[in-house]
């Protein structure tokens, strides 16, 4: 085994494990073979990882920590998402088409993420047997979230994404500046104000 | 009609004959009459369609409000996507607003093809790669340009779509009110 990968704690590869088991069944083993080809890389909080216009050469598996993803739009940004453990995180068309990257990705707490570069991957695609496949599944897996995230997008009001977001990731209300939140959920900071101001009302 | 897939499919990966073969003898022809649902709510899709001529819309509702999230035309692909991956029962309505001829591929037999090699799994990580990247570019274009930017893009990169499809399914498509559509449209034919 990597020797970067003997001193880690083993909750890392837990995520690692529960990440590539939704999209196949993998023993422990296939899964310290895969791992040969990643690194793991540390980061001070309010780091940039990925600066825009710069190719984004990794795929990251968040294994302690936080990582914001936003698009600069004129002199301002909207945060596209708030990765913590177990999250995969990058600048996926910059990834993916080899271009220069369009967004940013910054760490918000100190972070450690297993990362796999571009040519490792598909090397790592290619020699793992179920490689192909995986690879295959994984992109279907990044494809069906998006489209659920564009779907809820448009259907739901804002009320019902706070909500909804709230419900799912409470401790993000701890981890993440409520002006974080608002922009990343699309919401005005005073609307978020008020939305969460009423959902403390409706506990009592 | 079997060109336009070999073209389709070398923007993703090179195929020799042989591989062409293979794709060619699980693919078969159909057609649609315009305003034909082909795929309803509820309904679990099992097949793609490799369109060779006309236009269809994958729409779902809120309320009572259609909201059109893709348009597909010649050398596209139609289907209702995310039902077939995942199996799950349609979100969408795939409806046709011209008629349509296409190939269709069903999904036990495309199955089949990617389970068979690993080179056609690669294959099909390409085909999902590029439905990946067209989601992302729309989703962050929408972020980026304001509606008129939008506009403006649009009409510019898609002048055949402005005019085989109805104003108010354009509009749905690119998030903007028919009425603030209308003005646009204005706008830019008074520029000219």
């Amino acid at each position: 085994m990597n020797k970067a990968f003997a001193v880690l704690d083993p909750i890392y590869l837990e995520y690692a494990q529960k990440y590539l088991g939704r999209f196949m069944p993998i023993t422990r083993d296939e899964l310290i073979d895969l791992l040969q080809y990643c690194e793991i890389r540390k980061f001070d909080k309010r780091t940039i990882i990925v600066k825009e216009g710069e190719v984004d050469n990794y795929l990251n598996l968040v294994v302690r920590g936080l990582v914001r993803k936003y698009l600069p739009v004129k002199k301002d940004e909207v945060i596209l998402q708030l990765a913590t453990e177990g999250h995969v995180v990058q600048s996926e068309i910059s990834f993916l088409t080899r271009t220069p990257s369009m967004v940013v990705l910054e760490t918000l707490e100190p972070t450690i993420l297993v990362s796999l570069t571009y040519d490792k991957m598909e090397e790592a695609l290619g020699k793992f047997p179920k490689g192909e496949r995986l690879g295959r599944l994984i992109l279907t897996g990044m494809f069906i979230k998006k489209d659920e995230n564009r779907y809820n997008r448009l259907l739901k009001s804002t009320r019902e994404r706070f909500y909804e977001y709230i419900e799912h990731h409470p401790h993000m209300l701890q981890r993440v500046s409520q002006k974080y939140l608002a922009s990343y959920l699309q919401i005005k900071p005073e609307t978020f104000s008020r939305l969460k101001a009423l959902m403390a009302k409706r506990k009592k | 009609m079997l060109e336009e897939v070999r073209q389709f499919i070398n923007q993703h990966t090179e195929l020799t004959d042989e591989e062409f073969q293979t794709i060619a003898s699980i693919v078969h022809p159909v057609s649609f009459d315009k305003r034909i649902k082909v795929v309803d709510i509820g309904e679990v899709a099992t097949t793609l369609y490799f369109v060779l001529k006309g236009i269809s819309r994958r729409y779902f509702y809120r309320g009572k409000h259609e909201v059109i999230t893709h348009l597909v035309r010649e050398n596209g692909i139609m289907g209702s996507v995310i039902s077939f991956l995942t199996g799950e029962p349609s979100k969408y309505v795939l409806e046709t607003i011209e008629p349509v001829t296409a190939l269709a591929v069903s999904k036990t037999d495309l199955e089949a093809l990617f389970l068979s090699d690993k080179k056609w799994e690669k294959f099909g990580r390409r085909i999902l790669t590029s439905f990946f990247l067209q989601i992302e570019y729309h989703n962050l274009d929408n972020i980026r340009f304001s509606t008129k930017e939008r506009f403006i893009n649009f009409m510019k990169q898609n002048p055949d779509l402005v005019l085989r499809v109805p104003q108010k399914y354009l509009a749905s498509y690119l998030e903007i009110q028919p009425e603030t559509f209308s003005r646009l449209k204005h706008l830019m034919v008074k520029e000219k």
